[in-house]
């Protein structure tokens, strides 16, 4: 009995530190690696020759909701006939596929709808790996709210 | 566009890489909790009907998403469910890692060889002898609701085959298809692991019990937690 109860203020004292925000384990170390914040506007990262602005609205971005992602290109001008596509995913988890495909939205913009999946692990570092055919590709890392 | 059969192949492998990825470091504790607490019966059946639960939860939402065309329309009625389910979870485990220590007569509940009448056991017991197995199957139904990154991911792939599809009839079956496929790749790892934590030498020793049952109690509390900030 007096090892039930020791076992039990324990356990209950984890429960307690695990439960307050930002106490123990807050968790999420790709926090480290975020270049881009979404919610406040657009990013823009660089490829060789070629600049790509990435904007998801609606703002602020939010796991499971309809978002509609908007590449903007900017410098040389692309050779391939192919549109860009968008890789959703988490760093350091296999989220599973989640491509969103871009089709021309008029000069040199491309558009898509897709959804951010959540995570019950609460890490909300996301990554959406920007795809340009025979120009390469550049990666925008940004929180998201779940 | 891809053809069915790429798409349920293609379902059918994530499900695979998926299951040596994130399923055992997410679900793992869920198996292994199963495992643990059958002792010296098969682990073989329960997990099977574990997954037969799981897999059919995953192809119901599969068509339910097919037929509705969108992921986010599903998850925002779902929601509380889910957590709900994330909380019963997370209370089943810790209620096996207790069992384990003996701190909680399991038996009375699941029917074991010192109290077969369990009452969930005697309830299953009047559609099949086989009592305490059953119950495997409705918590793989169950728990085939846990909230989980890569099955969103799935029904989004669902929900947009649904949207190609000709008809509603057909594009609820390939949603279907491609969930029950996706969750039929998981299965191979997730098995593995629960055999591993099944291993004789593992069984033999008390201590090796008593530490798994503390994890498990403190794995079934962070489950509780992650629901409460979910």
């Amino acid at each position: 009995m007096k090892l039930f109860i020791i076992t039990f203020c324990f356990v209950f004292t984890i429960v307690f530190l695990l439960a307050v925000p930002g106490s123990v384990s807050s968790g999420d170390k790709y926090q480290e690696m975020i270049n881009c914040d979404l919610h406040a506007g657009p990013c823009t990262q660089s490829l060789p020759e070629i600049t790509v602005t990435l904007d998801v609205t609606p703002r602020p971005v939010k796991a499971l909701q309809n978002l509609f992602f908007r590449v903007t290109l900017s410098g040389k001008q692309l050779t391939s006939t192919k549109d860009p596509f968008i890789d959703l995913g988490m760093p350091g988890m296999n989220m599973g596929p989640n491509r969103v495909q871009l089709k021309s939205a008029g000069g040199n913009s491309y558009e898509g709808q897709g959804v951010i999946v959540k995570c019950p692990s609460g890490r909300r570092t996301w990554q959406a790996t920007v795809t340009i055919p025979d120009a390469g590709q550049t990666e925008f890392i940004f929180d998201v709210i779940y | 566009m891809l053809s069915t059969e790429t798409l349920f192949l293609l379902y059918l492998s994530t499900g695979f890489t998926i299951g040596f990825g994130h399923c055992i470091g997410m679900c793992g504790p869920i198996v292994v909790s199963f495992s643990l607490n059958l002792k010296e019966k098969s682990i073989f059946i329960p997990q099977l009907l574990y997954h037969l639960g799981r897999i059919t939860t995953y192809a119901i939402l599969g068509a339910v998403v097919a037929a509705a065309g969108s992921l986010t329309m599903i998850t925002a009625n779902i929601d509380a469910i889910q957590k709900g389910v994330m909380i019963f979870t997370g209370a089943l485990i810790m209620i096996l890692g207790l069992a384990m220590t003996g701190w909680v007569p399991l038996g009375k509940v699941f029917g074991d060889h010192s109290s077969p009448g369990g009452f969930i056991s005697k309830g299953f017991g009047k559609l099949l002898p086989k009592q305490s197995t059953l119950v495997y199957l409705p918590l793989g139904l169950l728990l085939g609701l846990l909230p989980c990154g890569p099955v969103y991911t799935a029904l989004l792939g669902a929900a947009r085959a649904g949207m190609d599809a000709g008809s509603t009839h057909q594009g609820v079956l390939t949603g279907m298809g491609l969930m029950a496929a996706f969750g039929l790749g998981t299965v191979p790892a997730l098995f593995l692991v629960a055999k591993l934590a099944d291993m004789g030498w593992l069984k033999s020793r008390a201590i090796i019990y008593k530490i798994g049952a503390g994890l498990m109690i403190i794995v079934g509390l962070l489950f509780i937690v992650k629901a409460i900030r979910y």
